[in-house]
């Protein structure tokens, strides 16, 4: 028995047995071949591509079918890679000079177009490839036979996989794994976004996982402390059985909540909001029965196809949500790129890019990208209840000049005769302390403001929590951060305009009654922990909290506010 | 033969979906078409090719067409480019 650790992408725990997806092309040896054998090796490689790209083209086709369009312009990359004549020629002439397998040409040309890749220094060419080498993977595993049929599996299988590309993802989509283990990837691989969707436990970047697990090793997948544990001896495994069905039924439990009113025990509503990156998102907010969406994170479609989108593409997706979420509402976050979401800019090299051009600095300094997402979100504003958010305001200066640029759109929609809605409300991300610090001056001049945690406790700390060496520094409820969100809610009293909390502290129940009791009535988060905090919403009576809550605030002592924290979860 | 310059005016250059354009359009013609840049000449009807070159908004590459419809493919490759490969930008 022994663990590993990487990134929890979903939570959950899974119990099962390891089915590791072979990597053919690593796998594959030199092997020489007889003058005789040419011509069967490179019919075996050309059958191979044809069924490579029929495979690329029934998937293109279903995802045109389930509108899942997002996920086609991979595809079309895909099948121009495995139509280009640097794999389809050059593969026949390696056989034909070197004597050697088709497998092991396909290996030799694939790393020789790899290397190439890997000496461009713009980023996001180097990254295609991981496309390259999917696609290599493919036409490889139908050369050598060794395309698993993965459709006749065992129950209570988890996959276990060096990575997971597109077309795989949508592969395993209607197969019935339990958890995905990957080596590479992070929060949003393809993996992570698979695993979400379909609801199971998957740990991605563990770097080494195919190394150290063989087939049918029993695996515990721990999506909470994002952990895996390989045969487990047999205490270990009961002790996990047990947690496992204590998990299964509170989300069974949970379920049953959705239909309930997000109330406290003191009647006060709590409106309940979620945090989407993707159209096939909003499934869960209906199952949740959330009150609409408090976020919607626009640089991930951006990011799902690389580049930016023209007004129309924009405005077809904005509208299409606007309008499945019914009456619900929509609020659309302006483009959040930079730092750690580069989406296709060379040129955003900085030192220290979570304080570089990044959000709205970016969207200030190119107005072409900003405007163009304005117009398209101010027009698929007709079609549901949609409000816009400006992420990173750090001073006022900057809100002045994006009001300047929505003005812009609007006037630009007048002259081309469109639609919109003339009243759309503007609101603005207080996630960097300056503005947290000023929150009159903001407040005074938005319609609503959010309150995003992740990045105000890393500014207002200085701590990354993605460094290992200080992330035990990343503090929620350290008093200064405490003081910050409090002003925060307490100015939108005073302008009379809500606030919401959109960061991960939102989703983390064990805040739920800390944040009810600083006066918070609107949470943001991911469709998953919906449930979860409603339960401590409806549980919960603010006015029995008012004396603990004083007390927290009034405190300058970390411990103190930890044990008073644990104390109003007791009740 | 055809041998001219061309500048990429998209902003986004030729990255992926763009090279991906480039190289279909050139294979839909008889003619070789070569691209060269910073003293590298690719195979045009390679979309990896033209991706490696990592060609940015406003640079030049020299193209070469040569075959029985090199006019119409040049008219082609030229018009996609101004067309901004269909992006808007």
């Amino acid at each position: 028995m022994f663990t590993i650790s990487g990134i929890s992408v979903s939570p959950g725990i899974a119990i099962g047995k390891a089915v590791i997806l072979s990597h053919t092309l690593n796998e594959v040896e030199a092997k020489n071949i007889s003058f005789s054998q040419i011509k069967s090796e490179i019919s075996k490689f050309n059958n191979a591509l044809i069924k490579a790209e029929n495979e690329l083209l029934k998937i293109k086709k279903d995802l045109l079918i389930s509108q899942m369009g997002s996920f086609t312009s991979f595809i079309d990359i895909h099948l121009s890679i495995l139509r280009d004549e640097k794999i389809s020629k050059n593969t026949i002439d390696i056989i034909h000079s070197n004597l050697c397998s088709a497998e092991w040409a396909l290996k030799l040309q694939a790393d020789e177009i790899i290397r190439k890749f890997e000496k461009i220094s713009n980023p996001y060419i180097q990254e295609r490839k991981h496309d390259v080498m999917q696609v290599c993977e493919n036409i490889a595993k139908y050369i050598v036979g060794s395309n698993q049929k993965i459709s006749h599996k065992k129950n209570n299988s988890i996959l276990v996989a060096h990575d997971i590309s597109p077309a795989d993802a949508l592969k395993f989509k209607s197969t019935n794994f339990i958890s995905f283990v990957t080596d590479m990837g992070g929060p949003t691989s393809h993996t992570a976004i698979l695993a979400r969707s379909i609801n199971i436990p998957s740990i991605v970047g563990i770097q080494n996982a195919k190394k150290l697990i063989k087939n049918d090793d029993v695996l515990i997948v721990d999506g909470d402390s994002s952990t895996i544990i390989i045969n487990p001896n047999s205490n270990v495994l009961h002790d996990y059985y047990l947690r496992k069905n204590h998990w299964d039924t509170e989300q069974k439990k949970l379920l049953t909540l959705a239909k309930i009113k997000s109330k406290t025990l003191d009647k006060k509503n709590i409106q309940l909001l979620a945090n989407i990156e993707d159209e096939a998102d909003i499934k869960s907010i209906f199952s949740k029965n959330a009150d609409g969406v408090g976020l919607f994170r626009t640089e991930f479609i951006f990011m799902s196809k690389g580049k930016m989108l023209s007004e129309n593409e924009q405005f077809v997706i904005y509208k299409r949500l606007a309008s499945n979420l019914k009456n619900k509402e929509l609020i659309i976050r302006t483009l959040d790129s930079g730092a750690d979401k580069v989406i296709n800019n060379p040129n955003t090299e900085s030192q220290n890019p979570a304080l570089g051009l990044r959000a709205i600095r970016l969207c200030l300094a190119e107005p072409d990208i900003f405007i163009t997402q304005i117009k398209a979100i101010l027009r698929a504003s007709i079609f549901g209840r949609v409000k816009i958010l400006i992420p990173m305001l750090s001073s006022i200066n900057e809100l002045n000049q994006a009001k300047w640029l929505i003005k812009r759109a609007k006037n630009l929609l007048d002259a081309e005769d469109k639609k919109y809605d003339k009243n759309i409300l503007i609101g603005g991300m207080i996630e960097i302390p300056a503005a947290a610090i000023h929150i009159d001056t903001f407040a005074k001049q938005l319609d609503f403001l959010s309150i995003g945690t992740n990045d105000l406790i890393q500014y207002t700390l200085a701590v990354d929590r993605t460094d290992d060496s200080v992330s035990h520094l990343y503090n929620s409820i350290h008093p200064a951060i405490l003081k910050l969100i409090h002003n925060t809610i307490n100015a939108g009293k005073k302008f009379n305009i809500p606030v919401s909390l959109c960061g991960e502290m939102a989703g983390e129940e064990r805040y739920t009654k800390l944040l009810l009791g600083m006066g918070l009535h609107i949470f943001s988060m991911h469709p998953a922990s919906i449930l979860r905090v409603k339960k401590k919403i409806i549980e919960t009576n603010c006015k029995k909290n008012t004396q603990i809550i004083n007390k927290i605030l009034k405190s300058d002592q970390q411990s103190e506010i930890e044990t008073l924290v644990s104390k109003l979860n007791q009740f | 033969m055809i041998k001219k310059k061309l500048k990429i005016k998209n902003k986004l250059g030729l990255h992926a979906r763009a090279s991906n354009k480039l190289s279909e359009l050139a294979n839909n013609f008889n003619s070789q078409t070569f691209i060269t840049f910073n003293d590298e000449r690719v195979d045009a009807k390679s979309m990896m090719d033209i991706l490696l070159l990592s060609i940015a908004q406003n640079d030049e590459f020299q193209i070469e067409i040569s075959g029985d419809d090199e006019n119409d493919s040049f008219k082609a490759i030229n018009n996609l480019i101004d067309n901004l490969f269909d992006e808007g930008e």
